[in-house]
């Protein structure tokens, strides 16, 4: 009797996307006690398939859509429905234990026991966030953790890879200096030159995918990180286009080494300290004794 | 003016002038303006001395004097603080003459530096007794001196005033900005009576008028040499004439000192200009691309403004500096600090103001070493902190504040500056201790070179000749060689030093409204 009465329920509820309220129940089905639909609701609640939403003062119900709720296996207690549905909410940027349990008004033990079986059904997972190296995060086990959390391409385990980036960031360069070489062979005037030197992203991406040196899929995006990086080390240029892309072109310095740096002084550590008198002077300096060699 | 540059000062006017000269321009350095009197007191020597160095410093034109405004009898002495540094240019500057002018050029800018002011017959004899270039002529020579007083290489120091003798005690000099490149009587007939000893120096009639090298002129192509090298390097050989070319059309219209940017001028001067002396086929078909190259390139030298014949143009020279100065502050950050550090100053300059944490992410460095990075530029003062607060806070917590990195470039250049002067000065502490630890040996071989050249002219026998020379010991031959090795890479390093510090000032010049070295014929 009662699953009938939730069956007639679901299909009102159902019909109307943003939510039927209690009026809108009334109205659909007239002829049925108030006892018996708060009863059938109990069901429908119990099994999952609606949601109870409030809007000011009035109750909303609100069908919920069956494939979410099919993760969740049947002999999950309310808790855990609780638990599963917040760190659903947190979609795919997860979400932080104190705000599970801020949300869910649950206490620590209770929550970390919930949190513990929900990840060894393999319902949830906990991600180490790159930003904050002791700050965990939980989302749905089979969600793609968002780029702000994992740090992208170029975290493994929240670990910086340095030496990935530090060789892209060398293939690059090599692509442009390429480029620009290639440039130079061809004598077609100054300005022909420049442009033929400059690379898109597209072209740098097609290069560095063609090379196979990343295992990751690496975007353009990502590329142009790298691309940014190699103008940061001063060996290329960023140019605006008309149409609001950049492109990149390899350059050369424009002044030598200059002599400062080509005697020990101008790269002393301890240069501060040097002076007539006390430990550090131009007569007993290690580092003039071993230049002047 | 910086401690440091006070050390480098001093120690270069002991290496020049000596002891006596040193301690009285000392005095001079650490106040705006001395007396006599109040030298001789805290300097210790005799009022002799102190006015012998005095003399040499005004005659090097390292000195001025004005009458005191308290007592118009009294003369009182300031120091051209910035213009001692360059003595040390000497050789940059004769070279220079050296490739335009020749031998005879560079020969009459030494007579004139070791003078450091004369007049024109008393520098003319001089070259000529010289007798490096005995097959020049007089003519030769006043022709020479003549062009390079045209080309402004030479200046005029201002004459002492001499109608009102009666009022002044203090001589004063008279000024006048259009008579200091006018070209002297050289009486060549004197001349040559002076040098047969027919007559003396006195009866010369410019013995009133003083020349001098205008180290201006001098700077203002050595300056045009480091914006030249720069475009080469980074456009081209083509786009490097081009720019030549366009400095010195600038020169027609502008001062050369001017601070921010020169005059304008238009495409279309510019293309008379290089068609009439360039036969560069290659630039002279492109020119308006390579106008464009360089206008567009990230250097900023030149800018357009207009469009008026065929478009105008400026030379931006604060932008200019800027450029180069920075780079040359980033290839010191490379060096000393490697390249990763490099980068984070550069995110730094290009985001103006920027976060730690975007710091990392935006140069691609793991947190750590970016961290480290930046917090050892921070304290070596290449980078500079700025703090926002937010007020408030009401006492829960601590107020909260944003710390961001940016780069003050005034305040890096001083700093970088002031490292340039130290480790100037350093090579030239070093150089004299080694002189003085080896005093004996260098001695002892000067001596015997000159015994066994003595020996060589007198026909004294290859055998007599070997045994002189073998009391010099090879173990004393080997540390001879050694020291000297060390002299000579110290003084190399001095010249390349003197490079940065010029580039550096350059800087400051174009880029600050500091007063500078650069004087406008005072």
């Amino acid at each position: 009797m009662a699953a009938e009465i939730a069956q007639l329920l679901l299909a009102v509820i159902q019909g109307i996307p943003g939510g039927a309220t209690n009026d809108d129940l009334t109205k659909a089905l007239s002829d049925m006690s108030a006892a018996s639909r708060v009863e059938g609701l109990n069901v429908l609640l119990k099994q999952g398939s609606i949601e109870v939403l409030k809007k000011g003062e009035k109750l909303i119900y609100r069908a919920k859509d069956p494939q979410k709720k099919s993760a969740l296996p049947k002999d999950a207690d309310n808790e855990e429905k609780i638990v599963y549905s917040i760190v659903e909410e947190g979609g795919n940027k997860g979400i932080w234990i104190r705000d599970i349990r801020m949300k869910s008004n649950l206490n620590m033990t209770q929550l970390n026991k919930i949190l513990k079986n929900l990840e060894t059904k393999k319902l949830i997972k906990a991600v180490k966030s790159v930003n904050a190296s002791k700050k965990k995060v939980y989302m749905l086990y089979n969600m793609e953790a968002d780029r702000s959390v994992t740090g992208g391409a170029w975290y493994q385990d929240q670990d910086f890879e340095v030496e990935f980036v530090d060789v892209l960031n060398q293939q690059c360069l090599r692509f442009l200096q390429m480029k620009r070489e290639g440039a130079e062979k061809k004598r077609d005037g100054p300005l022909a030159f420049k442009q033929m030197s400059c690379c898109t992203v597209k072209e740098v991406h097609k290069f560095i995918s063609d090379l196979g040196i990343s295992k990751v899929n690496l975007d353009e995006d990502d590329l142009e990180t790298i691309l940014k990086t190699v103008v940061y080390d001063g060996s290329a240029e960023r140019i605006l286009q008309s149409d609001g892309t950049y492109v990149y072109r390899a350059v050369n310095l424009p002044l030598p080494a200059p002599g400062l740096v080509q005697m020990p002084c101008g790269i002393c550590p301890v240069i501060k300290n040097c002076s007539n008198c006390g430990d550090v002077t131009a007569i007993n300096c290690q580092y003039m004794n071993d230049w002047l060699e | 003016m910086s401690a440091d540059y006070a050390h480098l000062c001093s120690s270069i006017l002991e290496q020049c002038f000596g002891k006596v000269v040193q301690s009285v321009a000392d005095c001079l350095f650490s106040a705006t303006t001395r007396t006599l009197s109040q030298i001789v007191n805290s300097t210790h020597f005799s009022r002799k001395e102190v006015m012998l160095a005095l003399a040499v410093l005004i005659k090097f034109r390292l000195v001025n004097f004005e009458p005191s405004k308290n007592n118009p009898f009294l003369p009182e002495y300031s120091l051209r603080r910035e213009d001692v540094i360059c003595l040390l240019r000497y050789s940059r500057y004769i070279h220079l003459v050296q490739t335009k002018y020749g031998n005879v050029g560079a020969s009459i800018a030494e007579e004139l530096l070791n003078a450091g002011s004369e007049t024109a017959t008393g520098l003319l004899l001089k070259c000529l007794s010289d007798g490096e270039n005995k097959a020049e002529s007089a003519e030769t020579y006043r022709d020479t001196f003549i062009k390079m007083i045209a080309d402004h290489y030479i200046i005029k120091i201002p004459e002492l005033m001499t109608d009102n003798e009666s009022e002044d005690a203090v001589p004063r000099f008279q000024t006048n900005e259009c008579d200091f490149f006018v070209p002297p009587n050289i009486d060549l007939h004197l001349l040559a009576q002076i040098r047969k000893g027919e007559a003396t120096l006195s009866k010369a009639l410019d013995g009133a008028i003083v020349w001098s090298l205008n180290y201006d002129r001098f700077h203002q192509e050595f300056r045009d040499d480091i914006m030249r090298l720069a475009m080469e390097r980074k456009l081209g050989e083509n786009a490097a004439e081009c720019f030549s070319f366009i400095l010195n059309l600038i020169y027609n219209t502008t001062d050369p000192w001017q601070r921010k940017a020169s005059n304008q001028i238009t495409f279309v001067e510019i293309k008379q200009a290089i068609e009439r002396k360039s036969n560069n086929l290659e630039l002279m078909k492109f020119l308006d691309q390579y106008i464009c190259l360089i206008t567009d390139d990230s250097l900023g030298f030149l800018r357009k403004v207009g469009d008026m014949g065929g478009g105008q143009y400026l030379v931006d020279m604060e932008k200019a500096f800027e450029s180069l100065a920075l780079a040359c502050v980033e290839s010191v950050i490379t060096e000393r600090f490697g390249s990763k550090a490099a980068r984070i100053f550069r995110v730094i300059r290009f985001k103006k103001y920027i976060e730690q944490e975007d710091l990392q992410k935006e140069a691609m460095i793991p947190a750590k070493e970016a961290k480290s990075l930046a917090y050892n530029l921070f304290q070596e003062q290449f980078i500079h902190v700025k703090v926002i607060k937010k007020p408030g806070g009401g006492g829960s917590g601590p107020a909260k504040a944003f710390y961001l990195f940016q780069i003050k470039e005034k305040d890096t250049v001083r700093m970088l500056l002031d490292n340039c002067f130290k480790s100037l000065y350093n090579t030239i502490r070093r150089s004299n201790y080694e002189k003085s630890e080896h005093k004996g040996l260098i001695e002892k071989s000067q001596r015997l070179d000159s015994i066994v050249e003595t020996m060589k002219e007198r026909g004294e026998s290859d055998e007599y000749i070997a045994e002189i020379v073998e009391t010099f010991t090879p173990p004393e031959c080997e540390i001879l060689k050694k020291v000297k090795h060390r002299i000579k890479t110290l003084s190399k390093a001095e010249m390349t030093l003197d490079d940065t510090i010029f580039l550096l000032q350059m800087y400051q010049h174009h880029c600050t409204t500091l007063p500078t070295g650069i004087q406008k014929f005072k």
